[in-house]
């Protein structure tokens, strides 16, 4: 399972770019990062496989807090919180989509 | 201090005749301890920084190895490496000391830590209720506190909080006064400070709260309370993967979970749920205990293996995480469990007692293997550009 050794908020583009002990490294957008949070309000209560995207336009972020040995919580600039998105998740959301292979 | 053996003394009698031609140096000393691996890190002593106070005059040699616990089970094994490869040098009189420094093993990316001053957290764990996970919990806590180890023990298990029974503490915790107001002082017993989520219960009262409530009593246990300097906080777990749980995965900088388990079927299919779930938080196994592995008649001396044993190490082996022991089933556990006496207490010297010991030391053993590898972990960086 791999393991994030550095989250970068690059606030000029808009990205977060996280690299994993691995060597590998994934770069999402903001309103990507925010579209898939899986907290229940967003993704509802069913462990449904298809994931769901919330559009919250021009949404910034504002912390970035680890959560546990695991997980990432970011603090949104539209108030949302609940979100805590595990290394897993992270990396299967990688828009390159690669990373869940390797 | 502890002197070389006799056999030693012989083996050297005709170096010491010639002292003073003795080759040994503070660098040739050092070079020789640098071939003496500690059998857990697998790296050597100097490497380490282990080798502590050397003082080297002529064929003298003095020093002291700084274990990474008090509890350390390998103590003669590196004593003997250190005499094996100081031999060749001539030295003529050692007085090797050993000395402990526990570190810290809390690993992971997590940043927020709430107990800085206690340097290991050790979740004792198990799948389903009734194997003996406090029993295992409070005696591994007097074990780790007779091996020479400061340690606390806090009950979390807020549906059956037993460690005030189990440890025989009647009061309630006190107060101390800290930098920005008053924290709560655990009370101790048999060497150990205790906390546990029962002193705040009314008697005969069950907890019926969600989560979040729970959240708040568990958040209020862990921060609120002094415990000062530990090496280690041995946790009593409530049984299962739920709320306390993941509150403790999120909250806390965790060294490791130990899995307590019975050895029948059943009871390991909710092992593998327990693994399951520190698998996912990234809370490392760092034992598996088998409680109740097998029954001695106080007739006959037979062994009775009620529950078969063996099942929680190879349930171990499966997972590939280590196993610390197996504890039997003797009616004293409970006896003296109900008076308030951990058995270890009280028969430190028993096969039970004795078996705890073991486990304990085994423990420390894997969690300074843990704080190898937590020093050697990159962390997490979080930046904004």
């Amino acid at each position: 399972m791999a393991v994030p050794v550095e989250i970068n908020h690059v606030k000029a583009q808009g990205i977060i770019r996280i690299t994993w002990d691995d060597g590998y490294s994934c770069e999402y957008t903001k309103e990507y990062l925010r579209g898939y949070c899986p907290c229940a309000l967003c993704q509802g209560h069913t462990a449904a496989v298809e994931k769901r995207f919330v559009e919250v336009p021009n949404v910034e972020l504002d912390v970035i807090e680890p959560v546990g040995n695991y997980a990432i919580g970011f603090r949104w600039s539209d108030g949302h919180v609940t979100g805590i998105y595990t290394f897993d998740y992270l990396r299967s959301l990688c828009p390159r989509g690669e990373c869940e292979k390797s | 201090m502890a002197l070389f053996g006799r056999r030693f003394w012989q083996r050297n009698a005709e170096g010491e005749k010639r002292s003073d031609m003795s080759s040994a140096t503070q660098e040739s000393v050092l070079a020789a301890l640098g071939t003496v691996q500690d059998p857990e890190l697998h790296k050597d002593i100097v490497t380490l920084g282990m080798v502590k106070d050397l003082a080297v005059a002529g064929g003298k040699v003095s020093l002291t190895v700084e274990l990474t616990t008090p509890a350390c089970p390998l103590k003669d094994q590196i004593k003997a490496d250190v005499e094996r490869a100081l031999a060749p040098l001539g030295v003529t009189e050692l007085a090797l000391e050993f000395g402990a420094q526990v570190r810290g093993s809390k690993a992971g990316a997590g940043t927020t830590d709430l107990l800085p001053s206690v340097k290991n957290i050790v979740l004792v764990a198990s799948g389903k209720g009734g194997v003996g996970k406090s029993t295992v919990a409070a005696n591994l806590a007097v074990a780790l506190q007779r091996h020479g180890a400061s340690v606390g023990l806090l009950d979390a298990d807020i549906y059956g909080p037993s460690v005030p029974i189990l440890m025989g503490v009647n009061e309630e915790p006190g107060k101390v006064e800290v930098d920005d107001g008053y924290k709560l002082a655990p009370p101790v017993a048999h060497g150990v400070p205790v906390m546990s989520i029962g002193f705040f219960l009314e008697r005969d009262q069950a907890v019926i709260w969600r989560g979040p409530m729970l959240g708040k009593a568990l958040q209020q246990l862990m921060s609120d309370v002094h415990w000062g300097e530990l090496d280690y906080l041995v946790v009593d777990m409530p049984p299962g993967t739920g709320d306390v749980q993941i509150t403790f995965s999120q909250q806390l900088k965790c060294s490791g979970a130990v899995l307590v388990a019975t050895p029948q079927d059943v009871a390991l299919a909710d092992v593998v749920r327990a693994k399951s779930m520190f698998d996912k938080v990234h809370i490392p196994i760092v034992g598996m205990v088998e409680n109740m592995s097998y029954f001695v008649c106080d007739g006959c001396g037979k062994q009775h293996e009620i529950f078969s044993r063996g099942g929680a190490q190879r349930a171990a082996d499966s997972f590939g995480v280590p196993f610390l022991g197996e504890i039997p089933m003797v009616s004293a556990i409970r006896e003296w469990g109900d008076k308030g006496v951990p058995i270890l207490a009280q028969e430190p010297d028993s096969p039970t007692g004795k078996a705890f010991l073991e486990a304990a030391a085994r423990l420390a053993g894997q969690l300074s293997v843990a704080s190898e590898a937590a020093e050697g972990a990159p962390g997490l960086k979080i930046v904004t550009t």
